[in-house]
């Protein structure tokens, strides 16, 4: 009995284990194809991503903000809801932070506000699609992702026109010193901010596990028709999750802007700040919606990023090449999560098979 | 005791020569200690613009195969990848030079060339004020007073209200060009008022559109300009050069014909050859291979320094597109597959017939301008920062 729980768990293990050698097959079949050599660039891919301290903190640096907007595509999806909003969450927190510059506090205190408002940000551009949701019905898919767009034009306005640096027309403002999270490791890009990530990811994993409220949100998320017979109130498990979601989100922007260096700062058109919600989607199902399998999935995914910037030096992959092959390794890592969540899916009566 | 004399004699002989021996063996490798490789990193803008990442690869390229080295290329995604892909590039060690391509770079080479004392840089665009660092910097404001003097009196000539300009991201470099273009409109006005008796009073439309990869925007700006009456719309953003062309050559065949007007202004590379060699007038040309194959040369030959480059002008850097351009650069766009050995011929005629159209006082007054700039006479005007960029808005309306 005890053996099969133990083989129940490892499962999931099993299966990331062999969708991700499938992903890298397929991978190297591409590269075969463009004529460039897979052993190499795996070598490359490694080295550049887990093979020194220099590497896995540049590996880390990436998984930063990706464990935070994994958590919040989970959070969502635990209490039964599709949220996709994060990418504009982070964008919200990353600009509340910068707008946090234009303030001169001390030093750690700095810090710790701007974390706050940003969080505050994030979480209040994620209430129009909660609102929206419990009052009109309308579904989170369509109302995320329009409000994913107009925080998209807002910040291009903001940045262009309000917290742009007056010297370098490029970019907002840098962060102040007295608000940016110090380098964790010398000569790397990792700063501090992992640690912010790694407690909200410790979190989550008590919110929902060992609180009644977390009950309640997963709860929903198994069966909504038994919740409402047992008295489990809709809104209040829908707002919970919208809410933390932002906050992580929001916190994801920030940590990028506050602890990414050189520039600490947006650029115009939005630069690295793009796709890290969308990101943290993926990084979501390849950890099984579970905080742990989370920062384990962003820091693979931190890697792939840092790794395939190395495959550009060594076998010299061309950048396009580098992403589609990374692309399919994600895929593949993602599908048996795929799977089980078309299986979940309660399909319109029309298209379910009897 | 003599033979004791003549064994330490021998001795030091002996020591004397193998001494001397390492010196020269260390001499000649401290000497020749090239590693055979150089690095090109890019921003974000990319290969394949035609015109300023492909001229720096072109001149690396060019470099590396004269001296006989190794050239990698390094692109960039998005701006987190400035700072890793630089520092790897050091990290590695396997490099005698590391050549970034854009302005955009600028933080990241700032915070690598102090991280790395020994390893040499060159920057494009930038000035990274480090012992170590190459500056190579254009005075792009120059060659823009040409181009935007020549596109003021050609359109006074085909009976156009304004000219047009679709710059990319707001950076201290593309106000440069616009400083530069202002000016030259308000002088081509003023030399067609003297010739003609009339001045034309040409205005200037101006977007910046935020990107310097977003093809379709460069597009959507251009029809907008060429719907308010723009006769040319040069383009200062790398690669949406193209979607510019697209929209000039579906004006120009709205009309029922092939050539120009409306015409578009090359930048950075000689793009004349493009849209069949009579849709591009001209091109300002800043040339990024010369800059970049200068950073090569220096390190191959030892003589590698610190410190600013400013190439312009008088040191054709900087230039207006001519004949013998046209003919090196359609072997630039054949060999990046923009268009065939077959075209060649019809391109160089089609431009050739362009060109002729124009009135020749025309020309005469662009290289008077040209000349003037070079002896100094004429100073044109720049901006680096916002404020220096409205003070010569001000000064230079153009509605």
């Amino acid at each position: 009995m005890k053996g099969l729980a133990l083989i129940s768990r490892l499962r999931p293990f099993g299966e990331s284990l062999l969708a991700g050698l499938v992903g890298l097959a397929v991978g190297a079949i591409i590269m075969l194809i463009y004529g460039f050599d897979p052993i190499e660039a795996y070598i490359a891919l490694f080295r550049g991503s887990f093979a020194s301290l220099y590497s896995l903190s540049e590996a880390l640096a990436n998984a930063t903000p990706l464990i935070l907007t994994g958590l919040t595509f989970a959070i969502g999806l635990r209490g039964g809801l599709f949220n996709i909003g994060a990418e504009g969450q982070v964008y919200v927190g990353a600009l509340a932070a910068i707008a946090m510059s234009l303030f001169q506090l001390p030093a750690g205190l700095h810090l710790i506000a701007t974390l706050l408002v940003a969080m505050l940000a994030g979480a209040l551009w994620s209430l129009p699609a909660a609102i929206l949701k419990l009052t009109r019905g309308v579904h989170e898919v369509i109302s995320t992702i329009m409000f994913n767009w107009i925080a998209h034009f807002l910040a291009y306005y903001l940045i262009a026109n309000i917290l742009v640096d007056p010297r370098r027309a490029e970019k907002t403002i840098s962060i102040l010193p007295s608000a940016r999270f110090p380098i964790l490791v010398p000569r790397t890009s990792l700063s501090y901010g992992i640690l912010v990530s790694l407690f909200c990811a410790g979190l989550v994993l008590f919110l929902l596990w060992y609180t009644t409220i977390g009950f309640e949100v997963r709860a929903m998320g198994f069966n909504p028709a038994a919740c409402r017979y047992a008295g489990i109130k809709r809104w209040r498990t829908a707002l919970f999750a919208f809410v933390i979601g932002g906050f992580t989100a929001g916190l994801a922007g920030a940590v990028h802007v506050m602890g990414r260096p050189p520039s600490y700062a947006i650029f115009s058109g939005l630069g690295g700040l793009l796709n890290l919600g969308f990101d943290g989607l993926g990084v979501a199902m390849i950890g099984r919606n579970h905080p742990f399998g989370i920062v384990l999935a962003a820091i693979f995914f931190g890697g792939l990023m840092s790794g395939g910037r190395l495959m550009q030096i060594s076998p010299g992959v061309p950048l396009e090449l580098i992403r589609v092959v990374e692309g399919v390794i994600i895929i593949a890592l993602a599908i048996p999560e795929l799977v089980r969540l078309f299986r979940l899916f309660k399909w319109p009566l029309i298209w379910r098979r009897t | 005791m003599k033979g004791r004399i003549r064994l330490l004699t021998l001795l030091v002989a002996v020591s004397l020569l193998v001494s001397g021996l390492a010196v020269m063996t260390g001499g000649a490798s401290a000497g020749a200690a090239l590693k055979g490789r150089v690095a090109v990193i890019l921003d974000v803008g990319g290969r394949g613009d035609l015109s300023f990442n492909d001229m720096g690869f072109k001149g690396t390229d060019e470099a590396a195969a004269d001296f006989g080295l190794q050239m990698d290329e390094i692109q960039s995604a998005s701006d987190a990848d400035y700072l890793p892909n630089t520092r790897n590039a050091a990290v590695s060690g396997k490099y005698d030079l590391i050549i970034g391509v854009g302005f955009l770079l600028t933080d990241a080479f700032n915070t690598v060339a102090a991280e790395f004392p020994n390893q040499k840089f060159a920057i494009i665009d930038s000035v990274v004020d480090q012992p170590n660092v190459m500056s190579i910097v254009f005075r792009e404001n120059e060659g823009s007073a040409l181009v935007g003097a020549l596109a003021a009196m050609v359109a006074a000539y085909y009976g156009y209200p304004k000219v047009g300009v679709v710059l990319g991201i707001e950076i201290p470099v593309l106000y440069h060009f616009e400083a530069g273009y202002r000016f030259g409109i308000a002088w081509g006005n003023k030399k067609y008022e003297q010739v003609k008796g009339t001045n034309p009073n040409i205005g200037l439309l101006w977007t910046y559109t935020g990107t310097f990869s977003d093809i379709a925007k460069g597009k959507a700006a251009s029809e907008a300009m060429l719907a308010q009456g723009a006769g040319l719309i040069y383009n200062v953003a790398g690669p949406l050069g193209i979607g510019d062309l697209e929209a000039v050559t579906e004006a120009v065949r709205a009309k029922g014909q092939e050539a120009g007007p409306p015409f578009m202004i090359g930048v950075d590379a000689n793009q004349d050859y493009l849209g069949d060699g009579h849709r591009v007038l001209a091109s300002m040309m800043k040339r990024v291979d010369r800059g970049c194959y200068k950073a090569v040369a220096d390190v191959v030959h030892g003589t590698f320094q610190g410190g600013i480059v400013s190439l312009g002008v008088i040191n054709r850097g900087i230039a207006i597109s001519r004949y013998q351009d046209l003919l090196d650069f359609i072997q630039f766009g054949i060999n990046a597959k923009a268009i065939t050995e077959a075209d060649r011929a019809k391109i160089i005629s089609n431009w050739l017939e362009m060109r002729g159209k124009i009135p020749y006082w025309i020309w005469d007054a662009v290289s008077e301008l040209e000349m003037k700039i070079v002896s100094g006479e004429i100073v044109v005007p720049t901006a680096n920062t916002v404020e220096e960029m409205q003070a010569v808005r001000a000064q230079y309306p153009l509605p």
